[in-house]
């Protein structure tokens, strides 16, 4: 194994052939997965009960670390319920999510999942698959929606209850002047959980784009910059795992102790929670958004349940916290968190 | 006597069935100047890249003080002793001038493993072999770009008298000017000559070539159609000669005729 | 300017049409004189907005941003003098970076080459080097643009640090160096940091002040040696005469010291402008020739045009100052406070009128002495005016005091310049005795101020941190830009490579032509690129311990515009290294400067826009402006 990374390493950086590895296998992944359909599931399916059911999870996923959490919480539901699961991303192709459900609903689907990261393109196929008769369920993206596609429930975390979340963490902390840092301008769900956190902490908060994620560097300064400007800032929440990693190392550049927040996890943010040097990180815990809408199609066809009383479900915030993260940690590494 | 500097031979050359030149034959000595005349498309292009050592010729020899030359590259030639000032390519016009007198020949000093541009000594040179073509450079910083056309053309020709060119060969140097910067131009031609250089004059116009040449050739599709000496030919010769001669002729009398 | 007089001179003495520039217009055909101005007013201006900006937090978190953005900036800068780009330099920092931490991570559960870091680090950089001679053997043989060249290695290295990160470690974050072997001895390298505030230098100040007064003197005598003509023989007079201010302002100093009033510091004030102002007329006196013609005040339409719009413009600066609130700090429009807006305002303003006034001094100089000497009279008589203004209308201490005394040695000078000006005969011929005294002075004088900043930036006063100043922490890679920009330099304007750098992007078959190694050149020049990327990787890896795939790209457009900004031509051939580390520190000022004034960071990339379109926009005024009076 090491001397296939080390040959891969010297292939990719040396002889540059073998480097367009990104967003071209990304594509073949998910030609494969849909032809193969459940057998990419690592247990054996029990066929025994159910297994004449194939449930389509059909998203934007473009197999980044985020998404293959999803897609292992939407195996594992399939294989402890025995059903088929067709998994397809479409790496932020809408187009491509539009066929997919097109294929889904002519080859009878039992029931499709989906992320709505352009609802224009997606509300009228899936209103369609509605109208033909099957489940459908939003996951991630598409709270907004939902309702008017027939949708059973939406599961997924929405971006300002994430940051109203973190904004009673910082009064629990006892913060008053509250910074929060976003690393992309004009990102809707980054301004919502500054926002958000704005609903509910009881101080001031104020919220500056600090430069991109490529540039960390800078990224560190700004926030240098202005904590420097203004000493009664006493908390950080970054909308980002890079961004608050950054928070921290420009308050202790500055010898400053801020209460530190930030989204998603990295095992470099899970490191600084165990030390203490970060609070928290706000995790949307999207292992659930593949295993719950698998779990609620399954109820729902078998036995016309229903989940959530017409609300959307949410999976977050959920938070990692110098208490659980050893915990958190092991599991990230097992890749269900 | 000894041999010329440089003496060409029945030099011939052919790309696929076109002849590009034809049996030319000149000389030229150390101190004079040999004018090589000729139309748009007379070869004179042809007859330079041989000499600068850019193409070799499909027949003839080369003799440089009476031995056989061969030019493997221009590089080569300029080995040999023969430097090409092209009107165009002669200089960074961005670059100051001692920059440019240097360019790829730069005197360095050293210390250990360092070594640096020997910069007093480069402007220096610079300006006493400006100097000697009479030109008073007060600044070498000053960028190339901002001298004359004329300027630019006595730096290159500087140049090349400085790192031991034994024949300087100079293509069309007059013909973008104006009528004060071509005399300009055509004083540096003699200097050069009076510094024992042998030069080869490349121009179109017989009146920048009568004052300052000692031997004229004179090329036309490619074939010679003489090679005087200043004493064999009149001014007014030459100049009937490069202006078509009869064909010429039988052109105005078409004309007067129609 | 002074095309007419400088043509006649040249006529007069030869044939030839080299005529004799003098110290200012030298000045300003360097390539990055316009980008040196430019930071200096940026940097004013956020001093003037903000509080924090000036001290020596706000300069080593300029200086921090500046470092890994103007190492690869000096080294684009070079590459692009020798006429190429490339956009794979974003990408291959972070790339160069990930793979170090490849090669000396561990093996175990994350994989990696688990190499000693004093074998990894050599092998990263020969890694870089094979980036560089890709792409340069590419262009070369392919003669195809560079652009197209090194987008297609920015792909590949894009692609290459995702897939490999994924592969190898399954993230899309390579982490933990310091795991490696070696990694204390090599973070020392790369990553070592010096806290200021446990530096405290009590005479700091002292120190600073004769640094800046010091050089300033001496630059100001440089100017004198370039400019005027020297006498024949020396006049003894003016010597003494220059000793007697010497020792009078001395005394100003002594009374500005040692009294606190303001009664005593006028008298000081006044002591130092006299003895200054009877110290530079003896110099003259004593060295240069008097001037033959003064003429008559002669003032033309151009020249009445500028005073008229300078004065209008301050003018206008001090009305917004005494309208506006000084101490409101209520909002005003979208990003300022109406305080902010107000230092805005008279900044800008008067600082806009100054220009136009020394526009109008210079256009006046083209006539005669005397007028110039009395456009300068009517700027420092203004200069004068906006210190008082500034001292009468502010709150802050900043103003009081720094802004308000500085205001007025510039007053002095134009003044003294004025008195100067119309006493002694301009210098219009080369000297070379004269100009290697001018170039000593300059020179010695530059490295006073230069060394008065620095101890002023490097060192704390215990009062200031009872203040409670934001701390310093100056890393070791503002070592590594300083050195980078000093070599590059160095390379570019003393070497045989610096000058077939500057052939092969200003004309290439010429360069060919003569001999110089083209191709070679130009390959060099791409490797030169990515071994800055390795080091700013390295750099980067050592700081954060852990590197996001996505590290640097994007990036290299920053570098080019860093460039662009510092002067260096994007078409080649033109340029400096130093201009290109110019540009760095100007956009980490601009960029630093909005969070530091407390401003509202949406419109962050508006004014980002706008600084660099000025930027560049002075660039070329002055490089038009230069070219056009040789």
């Amino acid at each position: 194994m090491k001397k296939f990374k080390w040959l891969a390493i010297v292939m990719a950086f040396g002889l540059l052939a073998s480097a367009c590895g990104d967003s071209g296998s990304s594509n073949d992944n998910a030609a494969d997965t849909s032809t193969t359909a459940a057998a990419t599931t690592a247990a054996p399916v029990d066929q025994t009960q159910g297994g004449d059911l194939t449930f389509y999870m059909i998203t934007h996923s473009d197999d980044g670390p985020f998404w293959s959490v999803v897609k292992r919480g939407a195996e594992a539901a399939a294989s402890n319920l025995g059903v088929k699961l067709v998994w397809q991303g479409s790496n932020n192709d809408p187009e491509k999510q539009v066929q997919d459900i097109e294929a889904a609903v002519s080859a009878g689907a039992s029931g499709i999942a989906a992320s709505l990261p352009s609802p224009d393109a997606l509300v009228p196929p899936l209103q369609a698959a509605v109208a033909a008769g099957i489940p459908v369920i939003t996951l991630n993206s598409g709270v907004n929606d939902y309702e008017t596609i027939g949708a059973l429930t939406h599961v997924g975390q929405t971006e300002i209850i994430a940051g109203e979340g973190a904004g009673k963490r910082f009064n629990d902390a006892g913060a008053k002047v509250l910074l929060c840092g976003t690393q992309e301008q004009s990102n809707v769900g980054l301004e919502e959980r500054c926002k958000g956190a704005e609903n509910t902490f009881n101080g001031k908060v104020i919220t500056q784009f600090m430069g991109g994620d490529a540039d960390q560097a800078s990224q560190q300064a700004t926030i240098n910059a202005t904590l420097a400007a203004d000493p009664s800032i006493d908390a950080f929440l970054g909308t980002g795992p890079v961004i608050a990693m950054s928070g921290l190392r420009a308050a202790q550049d500055l010898g400053r102790t801020l209460a530190i927040g930030g989204f998603d996890i990295t095992p470099e943010i899970i490191d600084a929670i165990e030390a203490g040097d970060v609070s928290f990180t706000v995790d949307q815990q999207q292992y659930l958004q593949g295993y719950m809408p698998v779990l609620l199609l399954y109820l729902n066809v078998t036995n016309q349940n229903t989940l959530g009383g017409g609300l959307p479900i949410l999976t977050g915030p959920g938070f990692v916290t110098p208490d659980n993260a050893a915990a958190v940690k092991a599991l990230v590494a097992a890749g269900t968190r | 006597m000894t041999a010329p500097t440089l003496e060409i031979e029945n030099i011939s050359k052919f790309y696929g069935n076109i002849n590009a030149l034809q049996d030319i034959t000149t000389s030229v000595d150390a101190g004079k100047v040999t004018c090589v005349l000729g139309d748009n498309g007379a070869g004179k292009s042809t007859f330079i890249k041989i000499l600068a050592g850019a193409h070799k010729q499909s027949e003839g020899t080369i003799r440089m003080d009476g031995e056989e030359v061969n030019f493997n590259s221009p590089r080569d030639a300029l080995a040999k002793g023969i430097a090409t000032v092209y009107q165009d390519l002669a200089m960074v016009p961005l670059m100051s001038v001692w920059r440019n007198f240097f360019l790829g020949a730069e005197p360095t000093k050293s210390f250990g493993p360092f070594k640096w541009i020997d910069v007093d000594t480069a402007k220096r040179v610079a300006k006493e072999e400006m100097a000697k073509m009479g030109i008073d450079i007060r600044d070498t910083e000053q960028p190339v770009g901002t001298l004359s056309g004329g300027e630019r053309q006595s730096v290159a020709i500087a140049r090349a008298a400085y790192f031991g060119a034994k024949v300087l060969i100079l293509d069309e140097p007059t013909s973008a000017l104006g009528v004060k910067q071509s005399g300009v131009v055509l004083k540096y031609i003699v200097a050069a000559r009076q510094r024992g250089l042998a030069v080869i004059f490349i121009t179109h116009n017989p009146h920048h070539a009568w004052p300052v040449g000692d031997r004229f050739m004179i090329l036309n599709r490619g074939r010679s159609l003489g090679n005087f000496a200043k004493d064999e030919i009149t001014r007014d010769e030459l100049v009937t000669m490069m202006a078509g001669g009869a064909e010429l002729e039988e052109l105005t009398h078409e004309l007067e005729s129609a | 300017m002074s095309d007419e007089n400088s043509t006649a001179v040249a006529d007069a003495t030869s044939d030839e049409r080299l005529a004799y520039r003098g110290v200012f217009q030298r000045l300003l055909v360097r390539p990055e004189i316009g980008a040196i101005i430019g930071a200096i007013a940026i940097w004013i201006f956020f001093w003037a907005v903000s509080v924090p900006f000036g001290t020596a937090g706000g300069a080593s978190n300029i200086l921090d941003l500046s470092a890994t953005l103007g190492i690869m900036a000096v080294a684009v800068s070079m590459l692009m003098i020798g006429g190429e780009f490339d956009l794979s330099s974003g990408a291959a920092t972070g790339a160069l970076g990930i793979a170090t931490i490849l090669l000396v991570k561990d093996t175990g559960a994350l994989g990696g080459a688990g190499l000693n870091m004093s074998i990894a680090i050599p092998l990263s950089l020969a890694l870089a080097l094979f980036i560089g001679w890709f792409n340069g053997t590419m262009v070369e043989r392919t003669s195809l643009p560079s652009f197209i060249v090194t987008l297609g290695t920015f792909f590949i290295l894009k692609g290459a640090k995702l897939g490999i990160s994924k592969l190898v470690v399954d993230q899309i974050q390579v982490g933990r160096i310091d795991e490696g072997a070696g990694y204390s001895f090599w973070r020392k390298i790369f990553a070592s940091e010096w806290q200021r505030n446990d530096h405290q230098f009590g005479s700091r100040d002292f120190f600073y002040t004769l640094g800046i007064v010091g050089g300033f003197a001496l630059l100001v005598l440089a100017v004198h040696e370039y400019n005027y003509a020297r006498r024949k023989v020396l006049n003894n007079a003016g010597a003494a005469l220059t000793a007697v201010a010497f020792a009078g302002g001395i005394a100003g100093i002594v009374i500005l010291h040692a009294t606190d009033n303001t009664g005593g510091n006028y008298l000081g004030g006044i002591v130092i402008a006299v003895s200054t102002l009877v110290g530079l007329f003896g110099f003259g006196w004593w060295r240069f020739e008097p001037v033959a013609q003064r003429g008559n005040l002669h003032i033309d339409q151009q020249v009445s045009k500028s005073f008229g719009l300078g004065l209008g413009l301050v003018a206008l600066g001090a009305i917004s100052a005494v309208t506006l609130d000084s101490a409101s700090s209520s909002d005003f429009f979208l990003l300022i406070t109406e305080q902010g807006l107000r230092a805005m305002l008279f900044v800008g303003l008067t600082s806009a009128g100054i220009t136009f006034m020394i526009i109008g001094v210079r256009q006046a100089s083209t006539t005669n002495p005397l007028t110039k000497s009395t456009g300068l009279a009517v700027l420092a008589t203004t200069i004068a005016a906006i210190a008082f203004l500034v001292r009468s209308e502010s709150a802050s201490p900043k103003f009081r005091g720094a802004a308000f005394s500085l205001l007025l040695v510039g007053a002095l000078l134009a003044l003294s310049w004025a008195v100067t000006s119309s006493c002694f005969e301009e210098r219009r011929f080369a000297h070379t005795a004269a100009d290697n005294t001018g170039r000593l002075l300059a020179l010695v004088g530059s490295l006073m101020v230069l060394g008065g900043a620095v101890v002023r930036l490097l060192f704390t006063t215990a009062a200031e941190i009872e203040r409670g100043i934001s701390p310093a922490k100056f890393s070791v890679r503002i070592v590594w830009f300083l050195s980078v920009a000093g070599v590059a330099t160095w390379v570019l304007g003393r070497t045989k490579f610096g000058s077939w750098t500057f052939a092969v992007g200003g004309n290439k078959d010429a360069a060919r032509q003569v001999g110089v190694p083209a191709a070679r050149t130009k390959t060099q020049l791409f490797m030169i690129v990515s071994s800055a990327a390795w080091l700013v990787g390295l750099l980067l890896a050592f700081r954060l311990n852990t590197l996001q795939s996505g590290t640097g790209d994007g990036l290299e457009f920053e570098y080019i515009i860093a460039a662009v900004v510092g002067g260096t031509m994007l078409t080649g051939g033109y340029g400096s290294a130093f201009g290109g580390a110019i540009g760095a520190v100007i956009m980490a000022i601009s960029k630093a400067g909005i969070p530091f004034s407390g401003w509202n960071s949406d419109w962050r990339f508006v004014f980002l826009g706008g600084i660099l379109l000025l930027a560049v926009i002075a660039n070329n005024f002055i490089r038009d402006k230069a070219e056009a009076s040789r």
